[in-house]
């Protein structure tokens, strides 16, 4: 039975996020570094997190990895009934907490018993935990790669979901829509890429680089560093732009739209609504 | 790339492009001796006045007889001269159609032919004297290099690559003036290499002749009202056509419409066409022009507005075309 929390509509938004956008980078780390993807090589498993929500159909929010031999896909907002290990956590808001780092309300583990599974698990999470929650960048080129790739993968995303979940401020930007693409680029990185697409109100999102046609707009960061700067709040845009850290690829008015959507995934994913709302 | 300036980019912009042709290829013909102007008793039309009073000795009136112009402009050619064989645009690529097929095109020869009074800048003259046709008749034809200056300046360098390339040119330009699209003629004019008046994603323009002044004129509209970013291209030479510009606006805009004084079958959207069709890649596509049908008699400006070619009617098509589907993206997941 899950506990009688009141749930806002900006709960659901950052639900929305964590749940299709951040958990999925799981994944990524997974996948980009052998110190945690190697662990579960041959391994066959299913993992999910989730948090009970009685609105939701089944009564609960969920995302599940499948695991085949060591290779992860990701099944977003998906219940697993039968997943092998399961984060659950009691209600949407304790999850929220959990996840911007506001607290550490812990989860009931389903699955405890599966050790073997669930320490690589826990790694793996605090890996992508301890970068994702950074307020200094890190001083290694490779955690920097890396968290600027969560970053990176994370943004347009979130943008996506927010406007699948109708936040009026996305919709205002992507229902006029022509098709658009705006892209978030690392120069010389060819996996630094990312980018999202709208449509006349549709969204999409990507990793890697756009190819369907040139983006509406590319904002490209001389290197990873740089990039973090932005990305981690900790310079101005104009500046670097100024300066040419950053160059804006194409209608330069646009650029202040794309930061704007980025903030609000921020604004969700960072939980600062939680203390605003309050 | 063409150069050199004997008047200045202001006289220029207060000449309509036929009395720059006249200008520049008087100005030619002080530095070749072997340049020789032929017309068909419209000198003063096609305004070759100019090269008439300082080489009288080189100019040639053939009389109103047009095949016998081109036929006599290919003689000289092959005896080494550099013709520059003018008169109107319907006159030039239909009525003498058959010297310009066999005379100069079949031999390869140095003719260079200026069509004026293109597309339905001779307006009020009527049907028989709208070249609509022209683009779409010399186009094909072996050896044949086709330009279609946006303005005077444009016209001014057209004139000089055509004298400095050996081989047959077919020059369109209009009666009267056009809106200046070029404050300088240095802006990097080459033959077959098209110009990018207004960068964007959204959708392109491929224009040519005067209605690329008018693209661009729609292009503004667009990012004013409705915050669309337009590219537009000038694409003066419709052969060999800039398959390089066309082929990256497709990639990187995925939707383009041409606009061209003349009619949609055979012209500047045929050709635009055709590189779009042969790259085997996907994209929403229309032509503006004349639709098939003959012009009514009026102002050129009116008959633009009548055919959808001025910046009102290149507006609006833009909208319609940004709105067309072309592809299946039913898919709208987020990669994960």
């Amino acid at each position: 039975m899950a506990e009688e929390v009141k749930i806002t509509q900006s709960d659901l938004y950052a639900a929305g996020i964590f749940f299709y956008s951040a958990i999925p980078l799981l994944k990524v780390i997974c996948e980009s570094e052998p110190k945690y993807g190697d662990r579960f090589k041959g391994k066959s498993f299913v993992f999910q997190i989730s948090a009970l929500y009685p609105e939701a159909e089944g009564g609960k929010m969920a995302s599940h990895f499948v695991v085949e031999d060591g290779k992860w896909t990701t099944a977003v907002g998906k219940i697993h009934e039968n997943p092998d290990l399961e984060f659950v956590f009691p209600n949407l808001k304790k999850f929220i907490i959990f996840f911007t780092g506001k607290g550490m309300p812990l989860p009931k583990i389903r699955g405890l018993s599966k050790i073997g599974l669930l320490v690589p698990i826990l790694m793996a999470l605090l890996r992508m935990a301890g970068l994702m929650q950074k307020t200094d960048k890190p001083e290694k080129l490779a955690d920097q790669i890396m968290l600027c790739k969560l970053y990176l993968y994370l943004l347009p995303s979130g943008i996506s979901r927010l406007n699948k979940l109708g936040h009026p401020d996305v919709k205002t930007v992507t229902d006029p829509s022509p098709d658009r693409a705006y892209a978030l680029v690392i120069e010389g990185y060819p996996e630094l890429q990312s980018w999202v697409r709208m449509k006349a109100g549709k969204t999409m999102s990507g990793r890697g680089e756009y190819k369907r046609c040139k983006p509406f707009l590319s904002m490209k960061f001389k290197d990873p560093s740089l990039a973090l700067d932005i990305l981690m709040s900790k310079a101005d845009m104009v500046d670097y732009i100024g300066n040419g850290n950053l160059f804006v690829d194409g209608a330069p008015e646009f650029g202040g739209i794309v930061g704007t959507l980025m903030f609000k995934v921020a604004y969700y994913a960072q939980g600062t609504y939680l203390d605003i709302e309050k | 790339m063409a150069g050199g300036i004997t008047f200045t980019a202001v006289e220029s912009t207060k000449l309509a492009p036929a009395e720059i042709f006249g200008k520049t290829i008087a100005e030619l013909g002080a530095k070749d001796p072997n340049i020789v102007c032929l017309s068909p008793d419209l000198a003063t039309s096609t305004k070759m006045g100019d090269f008439l009073k300082v080489y009288p000795e080189r100019f040639f009136n053939v009389g109103i007889a047009e095949q016998n112009m081109i036929g006599i402009a290919a003689g000289m050619a092959k005896a080494g001269l550099t013709p520059f064989a003018s008169c109107f645009s319907v006159f030039a690529s239909l009525r003498a159609l058959d010297q310009v097929h066999t005379d100069i095109c079949y031999q390869n020869l140095n003719v260079k032919i200026i069509g004026t009074h293109g597309g339905t800048s001779f307006g009020q003259a009527g049907s028989t004297h709208h070249a609509i046709e022209d683009i779409g008749v010399v186009r094909p034809l072996v050896n044949m290099t086709v330009i279609v200056p946006a303005d005077g300046a444009e016209t001014a360098n057209a004139v000089r690559a055509a004298a400095a390339t050996p081989g047959p040119f077919y020059i369109r330009i209009n009666r009267g003036f056009d809106n200046v699209v070029y404050s300088t003629q240095d802006y990097g004019f080459e033959v077959g290499k098209a110009v990018e008046m207004n960068p964007g994603t959204d959708i392109t323009i491929i224009a040519c002749g005067s209605c690329v002044y008018q693209a661009i004129q729609a292009a503004k509209a667009l990012d004013f009202d409705q915050k669309l970013k337009v590219r537009v291209l000038n694409m003066h030479t419709i052969k060999p056509i800039d398959k390089e510009a066309i082929l990256k606006a497709v990639k990187e805009t995925r939707r383009i419409i041409t606009v061209e004084d003349h009619t949609v079958i055979g012209g500047l959207g045929s050709a635009v066409a055709e590189v779009i069709i042969e790259s085997g890649k996907a994209c929403a596509f229309k032509k503006l022009g004349l639709q098939d049908k003959w012009s009514p008699i009026g102002l050129h400006e009116d008959l633009m507005a009548i055919h959808e070619i001025d910046a009102q009617g290149i507006t609006k098509n833009v909208l319609e075309v940004m709105k067309k589907d072309f592809e299946q993206d039913e898919d709208w997941g987020d990669e994960v």
